[in-house]
């Protein structure tokens, strides 16, 4: 939730946009990016039960940066690898087909998918947010006994629609020379990156599980969803969890305890305290994918 | 000094053992408080246990008989039938039963907690919630039915993601090429015998010669035949050295004979361990047994006379059926009620494919004690309804005492095997002789007919 004092010249401002992102958002053409070709095919085989590593090592190996990048994510001091990763089979093996699976798929949306110039590192954090949610979504999914692959992947895509507003908002006619200023940005996800991801991840053709927590991932959502893997809820939570870890929680440790999706989940103080022990690894984890 | 509300009867665990404890409680006039350390009643049974394995078999079944079904009738099924659609069947099932079993607790007038019990004293329990906070309640009689859930071997790292146990299997959203099922017991084989239905490359391993050692051996070969008939095999007397995922596409299960399995996923399944670490039994001075259960007597009472246990907690043999007499049973002695005649002839049912079940002696108990037996056979194939069905596998195995006179035990393999038991449960209580299956009319085609032929065989070994 954005809590934040917009003046009137930024109320006018967002005003303006939101007529365009409503506008946009209404229309049946709009204009989304396509999913990139190696994205894509990542994302179906990582849902593929014949999907191997050779396969995956040589879909990634179609895109310089993307195998770059993984390299350097496995050589990274939060998984220590014990020799040098240097080749990319090596990379897949040590950091498992479907992470790696998963980040290959985000990874190859952050770049250059999106049209998010001047907002870079707020861009940044909103993957950093992702990342950490879905990490967050796996130990969540681990404790309940629920998959914890598909609890990965929705909680990596469930604030897709976020980036894709800033991809609308490049398109707006009364784009200026200096960028939007983000508290405006902010209140426009607020009010429309639901129905942006939702609408994004049904031209992308993302797993139902996927479409249905980016829907319904929010608080007074995920009571809506209907999936077994209990995506919504579980990401839910993990994003909790994630925004209090990076510090943009109106959130506390203690006050955690009483939202309505801890007692959903069943959880104790106690297991509440096990999830928040895992802070620093999924830090460290998300530091060494996206410093 | 704490408040803490008076009952009649508490009772701690909602499972088969627990519902049924609270409800004859609250049957005979009590005051009942059901304690449930999940949001949902009917425990591992309804959620983990009894009924997703079960609704899980019969969607396979079901997916297999369509898949056969199209070569006569000339339709084709999509080729991209998702374990996921079978498991959104078995969430419905899951909570249309666990609907049913809660409306029966308010029907009964059963006051449900939602929390984590631990005793205060032996008359005193607290109940955590969800938030941190605490009610106490106290009664007179006390039942634990708190269940069990799947041990966790200090050398196997369970990661609920490639390597799973018999709760996260049923997580899966996508059926693994291959599947390494660690065990030998109940759960193992049926889920190894689920799995390798549905396609997945199956191997069970355990150290026992032959799975589900505890029955009839001719029942487990024919279950170990039609397994291997679906493409699963059984790999017997191995112990497992290690298992590891290879942090990429497969598990690694190297057994201590230095020969290694290779599969997508690992199923962990080497028995279970009682819920007893939330308790706090020592304030009661119960002390649990070196194998972690609650040690009772045959009325399910503890050491502290007015606590009872009943279900897993109480060890062997663990089975949904038994559990829900002992919570009954438990509740009518603690009040000083009549329980009837305690059950003689406890039928066991096995739900892999093909089905098992047994009650009464087995040929070996039968020789034991009686120095010999006369064993009748009946094949389902040899049965017209087997037949009509396309059984190949089934076999209804009858023990008699040695001058082939006086049911003892009744064994079966196959489709219905299950409820098929229950002629044999009924011959068995009313001390039924031989002769009686062969004088009287089954309808036809049935495999019941099945019991008239073990009869047959079994008067005709009499005449030699």
């Amino acid at each position: 939730m954005v809590h934040s004092t917009i003046t009137p010249l930024a109320q006018e401002e967002r005003e303006t946009l939101r007529s365009f992102i409503a506008d946009q958002l209404g229309r049946g053409n709009l204009d989304l990016p396509l999913l990139p070709v190696v994205a894509n095919r990542v994302l179906l085989l990582s849902s593929d039960p014949d999907a191997d590593a050779s396969k995956l090592s040589s879909l990634i190996q179609q895109d310089q940066a993307l195998a770059g990048q993984i390299i350097r994510i496995a050589n990274s001091p939060a998984y220590a690898p014990r020799t040098p990763i240097v080749s990319l089979q090596q990379a897949i093996t040590w950091l498992g087909l479907t992470m790696l699976a998963g980040l290959a798929f985000s990874v190859s949306v952050q770049s250059g998918v999106f049209h998010t110039t001047g907002y870079e590192k707020e861009v940044r954090n909103l993957w950093r947010h992702a990342l950490a949610t879905g990490l967050f979504g796996k130990e969540i999914a681990r404790r309940i006994r629920h998959n914890v692959e598909n609890a990965f992947l929705c909680g990596l895509l469930h604030t897709i629609g976020k980036p894709a507003i800033l991809h609308l908002l490049a398109q707006s006619p009364d784009k200026s020379a200096e960028p939007f200023s983000w508290i405006t940005i902010e209140s426009l996800f607020e009010e429309f990156h639901i129905t942006a991801g939702s609408k994004l991840a049904a031209v992308w053709q993302l797993p139902d599980p996927v479409q249905e927590t980016i829907r319904y991932y929010q608080d007074d959502q995920y009571h809506q969803a209907i999936s077994p893997t209990k995506g919504a809820m579980i990401t839910c939570l993990a994003h909790h969890l994630a925004s209090v870890m990076l510090g943009n929680s109106v959130h506390d440790e203690n006050s955690l305890l009483t939202l309505p999706v801890v007692q959903d989940l069943n959880f104790y103080p106690e297991d509440m305290t096990a999830l928040l022990e895992l802070r620093e690894t999924v830090r460290a984890s998300v530091e060494c994918f996206l410093p | 000094m704490t408040s803490a509300t008076p009952f009649d009867l508490i009772v701690i665990g909602s499972g088969p053992a627990g519902q049924k404890a609270a409800i004859q409680g609250a049957k005979a006039g009590k005051q009942v408080a059901l304690i449930e350390q999940t949001r949902e009643v009917g425990g591992a049974c309804v959620y983990q246990g009894t009924i997703p394995s079960k609704t899980l078999r019969e969607s396979a079944l079901q997916m297999v008989r369509f898949l056969q079904a199209t070569e006569v009738f000339e339709f084709r099924m999509r080729d991209d039938v998702k374990i996921t659609n079978l498991m959104t069947r078995l969430d419905r099932v899951v909570r249309a039963h666990g609907k049913f079993m809660k409306d029966q607790l308010t029907r009964n007038g059963i006051d449900c907690f939602h929390g984590r019990a631990g005793f205060v004293s032996d008359h005193e329990v607290r109940i955590q919630k969800t938030d941190g906070t605490a009610t106490f309640v106290t009664a007179p009689i006390i039942v634990v039915a708190t269940g069990s859930r799947p041990r966790v071997p200090d050398n196997i790292p369970i990661d609920h993601e490639h390597i799973l146990d018999s709760d996260s299997i049923l997580s899966l959203v996508y059926l693994p090429k291959s599947l390494t099922v660690l065990g030998g017991g109940v759960i193992a084989s049926e889920y190894a015998s689920i799995f390798a239905l549905l396609g997945v490359h199956v191997t069970l391993v355990d150290t026992a010669d032959r799975p589900l050692k505890f029955l009839d051996q001719e029942l487990t070969d024919e279950f170990c035949e039609a397994f291997e008939k679906t493409g699963g095999h059984y790999r017997g007397g191995q112990k497992i050295g290690s298992v590891q995922w290879d942090g990429c596409s497969k598990v690694t299960t190297v057994l201590e004979s230095g020969e290694t399995l290779e599969s997508e996923k690992v199923l962990v399944a080497l028995g279970r361990v009682s819920n007893l670490e939330h308790l706090n039994l020592q304030a009661t001075g119960i002390q649990p047994t070196t194998r972690g259960l609650i040690p009772v007597n045959h009325h399910c009472q503890t050491t502290v006379r007015h606590i009872y246990a009943v279900g897993d907690v109480i060890g062997p043999p663990s089975l949904a059926s038994c559990s829900m007499e002992q919570g009954r049973r438990a509740v009518c002695h603690a009040l000083g009620l009549n329980s009837g005649v305690a059950p003689e002839h406890i039928p066991m049912g096995i739900y892999t494919i093909p089905e098992m079940s047994s009650v009464g002696l087995s040929e070996q108990e039968a020789t034991a004690k009686y120095g010999g037996a006369t064993v009748g056979r009946a094949r389902f194939h040899e049965i017209a309804r087997g037949q009509i069905s396309g059984m190949t596998h089934g076999l209804l195995k009858m023990i008699a005492d040695p001058k082939g006179e006086q049911l003892l035990g009744i064994h079966i393999v196959g489709e219905g095997a299950t409820e098929l038991i229950h002629i044999g449960q009924m011959g068995l209580l009313h001390n039924m002789p031989i002769d009686r299956f062969i004088d009287n009319i089954f309808n036809f085609p049935t495999l019941a007919e099945t019991y008239r032929v073990a009869a047959l065989d079994i008067a005709k070994q009499r005449q030699h």
